[in-house]
């Protein structure tokens, strides 16, 4: 899975950056999607394109149980998030609607991977290539049912007896 | 080897367990509103799934009800939207309302417990990250999203990676307990571990600062666990906890003999084994107010905003994070927290809104009035919360103060309803979260406790409660 980085050099971004309250409100996603990560950068809906990934720091999407946040940044285009540590709400709810991939990544990928970069992400070989600068990282692996909900496309797709 | 109160619940309640991967685990009791529930009943709709509990979920609304007469219709058409759509959605699954007329309508967080719902050694989930709060009582609980209140709704199971228990000693005693609360105690942690400190654990408080609580300050600390980045917080149930449930509206009828059986089980053994531990003493805590965006950004009312780099102690992101907070919140280091003006006080929140809450902010307002440059209001938890302030008188002590005094709800916490801040405004709130825009758009938050929130609005500024006579 390719794609293009857009990086918040940061850690601890909310849900509520991610997509504000008074959203909670709009059940049309496109629509919901025009206000992506309003809170922290205005301009990320003029600059995001399908396909791009997030990069981030420690404990991203931290705060609400909002599922919101995951269904915002996927309606934006959005494929992944690569981060150093996940609040574990927004992690799940990534997973279960399969909105987006929640990355683990270490510092090494945190610190060598740029805004504008085009990296691509191999989930069965748990590696990041980061093609602009020719440089390879590991994620962490996702655990064995967490894989298979998201191969199955989320929690209601995934059908456990068939294991 | 010994099993800590959170494995004990675990085992009850694990369903299908498989190794290295998460459990299937059984939902006691499911709570629900109006945000975030109509994809997930929508959801039940389209694959012909009924609600499997309907006896164990129940509802009510607050993220967005308007907090003033509740006679006048909703004018946001959006918010009237999904009031409508919970009604419709509870009245066709089968589902237990209290409705926006409701006198037990309320805050979840605060009507759970009032109602006797909340049990010890139970698993609770609502989709809401606050869930945490139901902690309080010794149950499991946990918030989820959206997906996972649908598959709840179907199953009344939900997928869980066994988190790992974290141990948490608040040792020692207050030397004025109503000035230094518990707000304190909790904002003390989180400053002192920080808002990923927590990251897929439960926490357990242990230790005589828990113990010396009433069950309305333990509600505060467990709703706070989440701020940490736990996935939920337990306190073991006593004497107090008992006598608190005793006789509520869903007290069990056998609920002495379940009494009996929690009193033997629900508790850490002596040689159990934590996977972390941290200790905060009680003893010189002082009043807690936050200076940033997020609540780790806290310190002692005493004490002056800090720099960037005393705060990040050499950690970049941290330094930058502490940057853009000062900048959001237009402040400079080494500005006295106590010269801090305010533009507004709200008293509310699932953290903050029941009685005792009320109580202690009362005592501070009582014969006051607040500073004229200062809009304030209290939104009680719950309208139970409401109607045993108002036989107490609390009301005519705010509105004599100026406060204004309204209808329960989650109202300025997160700023789904009308109750929002303006752009640039300070506010001083009892609630959760002081994320950029939380209040509304621009608005800047202060996390204190009530009688520090109620100080605020009479001084116009922050100041330290302890000066104060609030016997």
């Amino acid at each position: 899975m390719k794609g293009n980085i857009i990086k918040y050099a940061q850690d601890n971004i909310d849900t509520d950056v991610i997509i504000p309250g008074q959203y909670l409100k709009v059940h049309d996603y496109a629509e919901l999607a025009t206000h992506t990560m309003e809170g922290l950068d205005p301009d990320f809906h003029s600059k995001v394109k399908e396909g791009d990934f997030i990069l981030s720091g420690k404990n991203f999407g931290c705060g609400s149980s909002r599922e919101h946040a995951p269904i915002a940044l996927s309606h934006s285009g959005i494929k992944a998030v690569l981060a150093l540590s996940f609040a574990r709400i927004f992690y799940r709810n990534a997973v279960d609607g399969a909105f987006l991939l929640p990355i683990e990544i270490e510092q090494d990928a945190y610190d060598g991977i740029l805004e504008g970069d085009e990296i691509d992400i191999d989930v069965s070989a748990n590696e990041i290539k980061n093609l602009t600068k020719n440089q390879t990282y590991k994620m962490k692996p996702f655990s064995e049912i967490i894989g298979k909900i998201i191969a199955a496309g989320g929690l209601f797709k995934y059908k456990p007896d068939q294991d | 080897m010994g099993k800590t109160l959170f494995d004990k619940i675990w085992e009850s309640h694990v369903v299908v367990e498989k190794p290295n991967n998460p459990s299937l685990i059984y939902i006691d009791r499911h709570l629900v509103h109006e945000v975030t529930s109509p994809q997930a009943f929508d959801g039940l709709r389209m694959n012909n799934r009924k609600v499997r509990r309907p006896d164990l979920t129940l509802a009510t609304m607050d993220h967005n009800v308007p907090t003033n007469d509740r006679s006048l219709p909703i004018l946001d058409q959006t918010s009237a939207i999904q009031i409508k759509t919970l009604e419709k959605n509870c009245k066709d699954f089968g589902i237990t309302l209290f409705d926006i007329n409701s006198p037990n309508q309320g805050i979840v967080h605060v009507i759970g417990p009032q109602l006797g719902i909340t049990l010890p050694g139970s698993t609770i989930v609502c989709g809401d990250s606050h869930t945490s709060t139901h902690g309080a009582f010794g149950a499991l609980a946990l918030g989820i999203g959206t997906s996972d209140v649908e598959h709840v709704l179907a199953s009344q199971t939900m997928w869980l990676e066994k988190p790992k228990p974290f141990e948490i000693r608040v040792e020692g005693k207050r030397k004025n307990p109503h000035a230094v609360t518990a707000k304190d105690i909790v904002l003390s942690i989180i400053k002192k571990i920080g808002t990923g400190g927590g990251t897929g654990t439960v926490i357990e408080y242990r230790g005589e600062g828990i113990e010396d609580l009433s069950m309305e300050q333990r509600m505060t600390i467990c709703n706070m666990s989440i701020e940490a980045g736990a996935r939920a917080g337990l306190i073991a149930p006593d004497e107090k906890t008992f006598d608190y449930l005793r006789g509520r509206k869903y007290t069990p009828k056998n609920y002495e003999s379940l009494v009996e059986e929690w009193r033997e089980r629900l508790k850490t053994d002596g040689d159990a084994t934590f996977e972390k531990q941290f200790t905060l003493h009680i003893d010189d805590i002082a009043p807690q107010v936050s200076w940033g965006t997020n609540p780790e950004m806290t310190c002692d009312v005493t004490e002056s905003v800090p720099s960037p780099d005393d705060f990040s102690k050499g950690d970049p992101n941290q330094k930058k994070g502490a940057e853009k907070a000062l900048d959001y919140m237009d402040l400079k280091p080494g500005t006295p927290i106590e010269h801090i003006q305010i533009d507004r006080v709200f008293i509310g929140s699932c953290t903050n809104a029941r009685l005792e809450d009320l109580i202690e902010a009362s005592k501070i307002v009582k014969g006051q009035k607040i500073s004229p440059n200062v809009r304030a209001m209290v939104v009680p938890g719950s309208q139970m919360v409401k109607k045993q302030a108002e036989e107490m008188g609390l009301d005519k002590i705010f509105i004599d103060a100026n406060f204004e005094w309204r209808e329960a709800g989650c109202s300025m916490c997160l700023g789904m309803n009308p109750d929002i801040l303006s752009p640039g405004e300070r506010c001083a709130s009892t609630s959760n979260r002081n994320f950029e825009g939380r209040q509304g758009t621009g608005g800047r938050t202060h996390l204190v406790s009530p009688v520090m929130a109620a100080a605020a609005a009479i001084n116009g500024h922050f100041v330290d409660v302890r000066k104060l006579d609030l016997s």
